[in-house]
């Protein structure tokens, strides 16, 4: 049964197939050329930060499917990490309340970049460029610049700990990306969110509620962030207000590399799982071959340049070949 | 020659007068680029000054990281009226342009916490030497190591600061024919990218690493943790020495799972230009040739880490009663 699908394509497509290969051969590449790749510290590390890639991927990839952005993904993941920190250390809560604190702010941050773009009509760009400000300023003004230590073991394992010597962040990144996948091929929200980033003037004729739509997509996408930052603070231990600084060029490069219309109306959940793999296997190789630390930038640039164009070249010939 | 004598009493009077002036006008400014844990300890030492002097001293912090940030606040509050600054300059390079206009105006300057490049007209730099700093954390280190093994150095951004501590790493290593840089990990901003390079580093030398050397915070803060997380599942021992005393970074001293840091003296770094400031708008003015004023470090362990403040306190005082004899003169 899966086969047959896998088989006509409706598992993989034609799209998905050539990102799997360029994992695939960067994968290869790096099991050739070093001992260390396949060591279980370096696969472990590879997975879990390709999982916490993945989350950040989410953030920006659904408001790209909408034809929207989102630069405050960031943002919203450092407020995140430090509510939650301010919560479990300074106000001595239990994590689990912490955690929905801190997501419900999130959640009131996407709320908020959804009402200014649906509802005043403000492009997201903009919107959210104002946010990204905003929301930074918050986080300094709550933490002080400090960072929050007492996190709690427990939830500093879903962060460490492993089963079958993959990190936990990897089944969450599984069953996330497997839960997007269903959304977005089987249920109306998702089909509406593709409709919408394909061609916006036709949803609203189709009767589709895009403004409901766009707000959905940040909710979503402010979701994805706060769990990134979360994790982040799983994984760190603490609750830094530096987490989600880096966050703006890999949510665009992951997400982009796999597969993500820029212009809206198409995203892929095993192309974003092979995005975020392609993107650590780089920084991971450039590390293995020691790479001139000055160069680091230039090197990481030209392989993702690269990637991308190797996949968009794929594409163009498969057309060509199915016209012929 | 009473005459002579009258216009000599005379000239001095009104050099005295003159300088009086000029330290009753003295409004005092500090300014740091933005919210970061070692400027709110700076400013203890700027608000211990005030309250040991009875001196205002109007703090302000920025908006961002960048030069052209620095450049509009700075702008603004030396039209405000004030002329006696300590800035810690955002680019080390890029803040001279700002620099040069202010002294034009008669704004006195003095750097700390990093130095603009020479020549500047920054009165005074009080701050770390980067590049002895990291060298003598190197040396702690190695020591640690028992004389012998591989060594990643890690880095943080890549600029002056950067390249001085870099090369204060590889001068120290190359005393050592038993020690080896087996790796140089760099360009790291933010603490996801040093906790992943950093990793990488370690997957990629795994077996082979005796010891890591950080010489910035965010790559020392992100390397505390994840050492703390190697060693407590069964990674065999990296030694590690990395700067500053963020709080995560003496948890894992403590917990032993790294063997230390380099404690600056960010006290000092607030204290001393205040009092440098003052000095000159009493009239008095940098020695010949002296520019740098070193407030020093301390290399911290478990073995001191209760106790290391103290240390950090003499430093402070001894340049302090130092500063007529080797720094200034009237």
């Amino acid at each position: 049964m899966f086969l047959t699908r896998l088989k006509s394509g409706k598992i993989i497509t034609g799209a998905e197939s050539g990102i799997i290969g360029a994992a695939l051969i960067l994968v290869i590449l790096f099991t050739l050329s070093s001992d260390s790749f396949l060591t279980q510290y370096n696969l472990f590390n590879l997975t879990r930060t390709q999982s916490l890639y993945i989350f950040v991927a989410l953030s920006q990839a659904v408001m790209l499917a909408t034809g929207n952005m989102n630069l405050s993904v960031g943002a919203i993941a450092g407020l995140t990490a430090v509510i939650f920190g301010y919560s479990v250390d300074t106000l001595d809560l239990g994590w689990p309340l912490a955690l929905l604190i801190a997501l419900g702010v999130a959640l009131l941050a996407g709320a908020f970049n959804g009402f200014v773009m649906t509802v005043l009509g403000v492009n997201s760009f903009i919107v959210s460029l104002s946010t990204l400000f905003i929301f930074t300023g918050f986080v300094y003004g709550i933490s002080e610049g400090y960072s929050y230590r007492e996190i709690p073991a427990d939830f500093v394992r879903i962060g460490r700990g492993n089963f079958l010597g993959l990190p936990y962040l990897f089944y969450l990144m599984v069953g996330t990306l497997i839960a997007v996948w269903y959304m977005f091929r089987y249920t109306v929200f998702g089909r509406q969110v593709l409709a919408t980033g394909s061609n916006l003037e036709a949803a609203k004729l189709s009767g589709i509620n895009t403004g409901r739509i766009i707000m959905g997509a940040n909710l979503l996408s402010a979701f994805f962030a706060g769990v990134g930052g979360l994790l982040w603070v799983s994984r760190l231990g603490s609750a830094q207000p530096a987490i989600g600084q880096n966050w703006l060029l890999i949510s665009f490069a992951v997400a982009i590399i796999g597969g993500t219309a820029l212009a809206g109306g198409r995203i892929t959940a095993i192309g974003l799982f092979c995005g975020g793999l392609i993107m650590v296997l780089i920084k991971n190789g450039l590390i293995l071959v020691q790479a001139n630390v000055y160069f680091e930038q230039a090197f990481l640039g030209s392989i993702i340049l690269l990637t991308i164009l190797l996949d968009r070249a794929r594409e163009v010939w498969s057309r060509k070949a199915g016209k012929s | 020659m009473k005459l002579i004598a009258k216009l000599v009493t005379g000239a001095a009077l009104s050099a005295m007068t003159i300088v009086s002036a000029a330290a009753e006008d003295a409004r005092y400014a500090w300014y740091a680029s933005t919210v970061h844990p070692y400027f709110d300890e700076v400013q203890k030492g700027v608000d211990k000054f005030s309250e040991d002097f009875g001196v205002e001293v109007t703090k302000r912090l920025g908006q961002d990281w960048t030069q052209d940030n620095q450049n509009e606040n700075v702008a603004a509050m030396a039209a405000q009226g004030f002329n006696a600054f300590s800035i810690f300059p955002s680019d080390v390079s890029g803040a001279r342009g700002l620099y040069e206009e202010l002294a034009e105006q008669g704004v006195t300057i003095v750097d700390f916490g990093q130095a603009t490049k020479e020549p500047t007209p920054a009165a005074f730099y009080v701050g770390t030497q980067l590049k002895e700093a990291a060298m003598l954390a190197t040396e702690e280190l190695i020591k640690s190591m028992g004389g012998k093994g591989n060594i990643i150095n890690v880095l943080e951004v890549p600029g002056d600061n950067t390249r001085l501590r870099q090369e204060g790493v590889e001068e120290v290593v190359a005393k050592y024919p038993d020690v080896k840089i087996i790796q140089t990990v760099g360009d790291l901003s933010s603490i996801e990218d040093s906790v992943e390079k950093v990793q990488n580093a370690i997957a990629a030398n795994l077996g082979n690493i005796d010891g890591m050397i950080a010489t910035g915070y965010t790559p020392t803060v992100a390397i505390a943790q994840l050492l703390t997380e190697y060693h407590e599942n069964g990674g065999e021992r990296i030694h590690f020495y990395g700067i500053d005393t963020d709080a995560v970074v003496l948890d894992a001293i403590r917990a032993g799972h790294i063997d230390g840091t380099m404690a600056q003296n960010p006290f000092g770094h607030g204290y001393i230009p205040m009092v440098l400031l003052k000095k000159l708008s009493e009239g008095y003015k940098p020695r010949e040739g002296v520019h740098s004023i070193d407030a020093g470090v301390v290399p911290v362990t478990a073995d001191n880490i209760d106790t290391y403040q103290a240390d950090i306190s003499a430093l402070t005082k001894n340049i302090i009663d130092n500063l007529d004899s080797k720094y200034l003169t009237n």
